[in-house]
């Protein structure tokens, strides 16, 4: 059985959503724009491509009726290429990598793009039609808020308002710096809107972040709390793409190969705590792949708060400087559907510029999930 | 040339000039009307951006409160420049505005400029309140001169009605007619006509009142509470009274006012002998005791050690102690002028001291600064909010007892008292109302075309039918007229009587129905009072009757077979806003304040608000598809208490639909909803009942998580979210499912279930009483 492998990232420039410059455009638009970019940028022979993978956390409004099979027609790729919106909420687009790699494996064709996108100016963070099981409601915390997790986290972990904004600080300033040296310049595929405007960079990170200036924030979920809008990862409108497929035909095709699935996971876990999800999938998938937390040279884990970032990195023991190392999520944005694509092509990528041999991928999901992706050099 | 423009007379495009505080005020008013407006203002000395300016003062408008501008489209109306690279641009103006720096030289050097760029035709006017208008055009050719004339706003020219027009001997009866056309239907002003003297007229009143006001305190020790408290209220002046209003303006602001009446006014001017300063005063502005906007003023905040306490300046002593409540104003001398007068002791004097003199200073400026006494008495109503002119004061005191005490006191006692000769300066004959003219007779008060108002129709006839709490007039064309004339306007069950009994009268006789009053709101909502009275003897069947009898008449209204259009200004609250809901059509005033605010009380709306907003919600073509986006908008207004802040933000919120209209003058707000009524009577058929498919139980959960949410922000208390489960509940159609459908007979049944269980909670019971008690709403 051949390996499955990364071999391509790219994605969308982010930005905040309702305020930012992404808030007009669709996010179909936006995704089928992305996937041309892998496209152009790896030169794969589009008509090799089996199945477009579509992670989206809220599939409807614009981004409703199989937004995967509409992006391949808008992006005008072969009819003869499938696509599948898939939704695990933050973690649609790593699985949509997992699935990839499943179909791969069982030979059930050879490339596939995993792509992943979400608007959230335009689709609510819960649709626009919440109808939560009014039992279930009542009986378990399957619906919480996102907000309330992180506060139960930090809470649970003991973590202080000042650690959570220490936290953010060094991710504003990681992406401050990864800015500053056109790190995200090759990931990024411009969107040019309808009047002509270019859009290139990110509108999320906020360098000028200062330790005070996060002190002074409201607390945005529990009066009696410690989780600000700065200790959390802003709404953010963006899309992001990973080529997946066998090694093989990377190696045929001359496909300039990032690294290599070596195994994944997922796990579940009491909705309510929901942001230590990690710590679960990334034990099986370290398992799995037979290797220990200290192998691992590269964590790219998902700022979807402060709090739950720290929780994870305390029980798993993650060295500080192996984190992130662009900046994560809290200073870069987390379009729910298209984080995960993300994060996988991003320590991908990061594997093949710091030449080391292992990463760990990973982030929480709402509901109570963890998921991860441990990825080996090719 | 002149001419030629004037066969489109409309004014499509205005340019102002100075965007300090007045300018950028003037240009949010234009802007609010809808009218593409050009603000410029110098090149800053620093920075990069030449129009820094005017930028700053449209950003900073955006933040101010009470706001500028009535809602975020407005603002998009205002073209931001300076005047070295856009002036240019005042050739697409019909209209330019100056309102720059009071510096002659200044504003004669810019309309030199503006003589080069502008199209012969476009009025050009200035916002001073100096400086003459014959110095202003000195130097400008006749036809600048044709097209020029003073504009004086009031601060702030949003919510002040007073705007002074002041016409030059050269000056275009057209040009000023245009402008006079402009002002009042798209900007809402009234114009009153001034004569080119100092200050004009409210300012030159204003000044010398809040002068006398001040060193009558000053000499007889009254302190600025006392001051306050007799110079406020009973005088129909708003509470603030003097001190109160020192500080609001700015204290900084009393030495220019001075030295600026003092150097215009002729030596022998009474204003000249009373002027004078304070050293007490002079050292407030000189450490930054400014008023509201400084340090303090008069009156402060004190927030030291945590408290939060009112504190007032001692004119002796000039420290600051703990405000007192004077109280001495007491009895008659509460609301009759001639009782406050002579009351015994500091009332009487005090109110003598500021009255006497005012009054005669305010009757001598006819016809000097205002051809007749109306003005004189729009411009203190409209320009300091006075409850009325001063010569409707003096014939509140009358005009024989008035000369009485002058002469006793050795004061001036002007002509056109004696003209008056014992006779009032108003009267009504033949149902019309009348002033005294300089002539020695009595001439109509005149209003402009389209201008309709309750209280001239009152003074010639009776309503058709009225009871305490409503009434209902004739107001011509086939059109009745529907007042709430409660206190506060507030809704009872008399008020239900009345709409019951009058939509047979309206279908036999009539043609439509307007909604209208003229108290300073519209309603404030039910009867708060009566209905405590019945919670607390536990009279609950009476509470549901007035609830069902509430919902029946609006519904009875709502499908009345004639066009109903309710007309609100000022607040429109609870039921008062459910009465537009079920209206056919709203024509508002732009100052309406309108809200459904019941669970600030404890209780949900109660007389259909919830199914009319959810219609409302529904019908909306920007809103997503499915069973919650209606429900969840309405649940958010209404749970929050949201009251819009203007006409334009009520479209926003839904309480206003699309195509209702928005009447910017006041005073024309009765003809314009006439008129909307009127068109709709050719064809018009009763609006269809709506049907409801609502999410039911699974809905309340999601509004209910959300309720949890703000809960543990701390932004909703406990009884929040009972009130707010209660309105989930109506809203989301109760236990309902998707599959049905259920009629508006239901939603008023759920919404009158709702409404008992919350009346029945004492925590809701404690929120009525404590609106009730301090007017505030309680956050149990």
């Amino acid at each position: 059985m051949s390996d499955v492998v990364i071999a391509g990232y790219v994605r969308s420039p982010f930005h905040p959503a309702h305020r930012g410059a992404l808030a007009k455009v669709r996010p179909d638009d936006l995704a089928a724009n992305t996937i041309k970019g892998l496209i152009e940028r790896t030169g794969v022979n589009a008509e090799d491509i089996e199945d477009v993978l579509m992670g989206c956390a809220f599939p409807e409004g614009e981004q409703g009726f199989n937004i995967a099979r509409l992006v391949v027609l808008l992006a005008e790729l072969p009819l003869s290429i499938g696509g599948m919106t898939m939704n695990r909420f933050c973690g649609s687009s790593m699985s949509a990598v997992h699935y990839a790699a499943g179909q791969i494996a069982m030979g059930a064709g050879e490339v596939f793009i995993a792509a992943g996108v979400e608007s959230m100016s335009r689709v609510p963070m819960t649709g626009f039609n919440p109808m939560p099981n009014p039992e279930l409601a009542k009986r378990s915390a399957a619906y919480v808020g996102m907000g309330d997790t992180a506060e139960n986290v930090a809470r649970k972990y003991e973590l202080s308002r000042e650690a959570q904004e220490e936290f953010a600080l060094t991710s504003q300033k990681k992406a401050g710096e990864a800015v500053q040296k056109g790190s995200f310049k090759e990931e990024i595929v411009p969107f040019t809107l309808p009047d002509g405007t270019v859009i290139d960079t990110d509108g999320t990170p906020r360098p000028e972040t200062t330790a005070e200036g996060l002190a002074g924030l409201k607390l945005s979920f529990d009066e009696n709390g410690s989780v600000t809008a700065g200790t959390a990862s802003p709404l953010t409108d963006g899309s992001a793409a990973v080529l997946v497929c066998s090694a093989d035909y990377a190696a045929k095709n001359n496909l300039p190969v990032l690294a290599k699935v070596k195994s994944v996971a997922i796990s579940g876990c009491a909705p309510e705590i929901m942001g230590i999800g990690p710590v679960e999938a990334s034990k099986k998938a370290l398992s799995r792949a037979g290797i220990t937390i200290d192998d691992i040279d590269v964590v790219e884990l998902n700022e979807a708060f402060s709090s739950q970032s720290l929780a994870c990195i305390g029980d798993l023991g993650i060295p500080e400087q192996k984190i992130n190392l662009d900046g994560g999520a809290i200073a870069i944005g987390h379009p729910l559907g298209a984080t995960g694509a993300r994060i996988v092509g991003k320590a991908a990528s990061l594997l093949k510029r710091e030449g080391k041999k292992y990463a760990l991928v990973t982030q929480c999901i709402g509901g109570g999930q963890g998921i991860a992706t441990i990825l080996e050099t090719a | 040339m002149a001419e030629s423009n004037m066969a489109d007379k409309g004014i499509k495009k205005v340019c102002v000039i100075g965007a300090g505080t007045m300018g950028a005020g003037i240009a949010a008013q234009i802007a609010n009307a809808g009218v593409p407006v050009l603000l410029l203002d110098i090149v800053p000395k620093e920075g990069d951006n030449r129009n820094a300016i005017a930028e700053g003062a449209v950003a900073k408008m955006l933040k101010t409160d009470p706001a500028p501008f009535m809602g975020k489209r407005a603002a998009k109306l205002v073209e931001t420049g300076n005047i070295e690279d856009h002036l240019g641009k005042v050739a697409e103006c019909d209209w330019v505005v100056e309102a720059i720096i009071e510096r002659l030289d200044i504003k004669q050097n810019l309309y030199a400029r503006l003589e080069e760029v502008r199209t012969e035709g476009t009025a050009v006017s200035s916002n001073t309140s100096t400086i003459p208008l014959e110095q202003l055009t000195d130097g400008r050719s006749d036809a600048f001169k044709r097209d020029f004339l003073i504009t004086h706003f009031f601060n702030p020219p949003r919510y002040m009605r007073l705007i002074e027009l002041v016409a030059g001997p050269k000056t275009n009866p057209d040009t000023l007619e245009m402008v006079r056309e402009f002002v009042d239907r798209k900007l809402g002003k009234t114009p009153v006509d001034a004569e080119d003297s100092p200050g004009f007229i409210a300012n030159r009143i204003g000044t010398f009142w809040i002068q006398q006001a001040v060193n009558s305190a000053f000499d007889m020790g009254i302190s600025v509470e006392e001051a306050d408290e007799i110079g406020g209220r009973p005088m129909g002046v708003p509470k603030t009274g003097i001190f109160g209003l020192i500080d609001l303006i700015g204290i900084d602001l009393m030495p220019h006012l001075m030295e600026s009446l003092t150097s215009t006014l002729p030596k022998d001017d009474w204003y000249q002998k009373i002027a004078r300063s304070e050293t007490l005063i002079e050292g407030m502005i000189e450490s930054g005791y400014t008023g509201r906007k400084g340090k303090g003023g008069f009156y402060r905040i004190n927030r030291e050690d945590g408290k939060k306490e009112k504190q007032a300046k001692d004119l002796k002593s000039g420290e600051y102690r703990a405000a007192a409540r004077p109280g001495i104003v007491r009895g008659p001398a509460k609301k009759d002028l001639k009782a406050l007068i002579s009351a015994k002791g500091k009332v009487g004097e005090y109110s003598w001291a500021i009255l006497g003199p005012t009054l005669s200073y305010a009757a001598s400026i006819v016809p000097e600064a205002t051809a007749t006494v109306v003005g004189v008495d729009d411009a203190m109503k409209l320009g300091y909010n006075w409850k009325f002119g001063p010569f409707e004061m003096i014939d509140k005191i009358g005009v024989a007892h008035l000369i009485e005490r002058l002469e006793a006191d050795d004061l001036p006692v002007p002509e056109i008292l004696r003209k008056a000769d014992g006779r009032s300066f108003y009267r009504v004959e033949n149902g019309k109302r009348q002033y005294l003219g300089t002539d020695g007779e009595y001439h109509d008060v005149e209003r402009p075309e389209g201008v309709l108002l309750l209280e001239d129709i009152k003074l010639s006839s009776e309503p058709l039918i009225r009871n305490g709490s409503a009434a209902l007039w004739d107001v011509g064309d086939g059109v009745v007229a529907l007042e709430f004339t409660g206190k506060m306007n507030a809704l009872d069950e008399q008020v239900m009587k009345l709409i019951q009994k009058a939509i047979p009268m309206v279908k036999k006789d009539y043609k439509a129905l307007v909604v209208y009053n003229e108290g300073s709101n519209f309603s404030a909502g039910a009867n708060l009072g009566l209905a405590l009275f019945a919670l607390n003897i536990a009279a609950w069947s009476e509470v549901e009757k007035s609830i069902k009898g509430g919902q029946d008449a609006y519904k009875a209204l709502k499908y009345a077979p004639f066009p109903v259009v309710s007309a609100p200004a000022g607040m429109a609250l609870g039921g008062g806003c459910e009465i537009c809901l079920n209206s056919d059509a709203v024509q508002a005033h732009a100052e309406t304040y309108i809200g459904l605010v019941e669970c600030g009380v404890g209780i949900i709306p109660g007389w259909g608000g919830c199914g009319e907003m959810i219609s409302r919600w529904k019908d909306n073509p920007r809103q997503p598809s499915g069973p919650m986006p209606a429900v969840s908008k309405s649940f958010e207004i209404i749970s929050t208490a949201t009251v819009a802040k203007s006409a334009a933000e009520a479209k926003d919120y839904g309480f206003l639909r699309k195509d209702d209209g928005v009447t910017m003058n006041r005073d024309r707000l009765l003809f314009d909803a006439k008129q909307r009524a009127l068109a709709m009577v050719d064809g018009y058929e009763a609006p269809e009942k709506p049907e409801y498919r609502l999410p039911g139980p699974s809905g309340k959960a999601a509004l209910d998580l959300a309720v949890d949410s703000f809960h543990r922000q701390g932004k909703a208390t406990a009884h929040d979210v009972t009130v707010a489960g209660e309105l989930a509940h109506v809203l989301t159609g109760g236990d309902t499912d998707i599959t049905e459908t259920l009629t508006e007979a239901d939603m008023l049944k759920l919404e009158r279930e709702a409404f008992m269980r919350l009346v029945r909670n004492p925590k809701t019971q404690a929120r009525v009483e404590h609106m009730l008690e301090t007017g505030k709403p309680l956050r149990n």
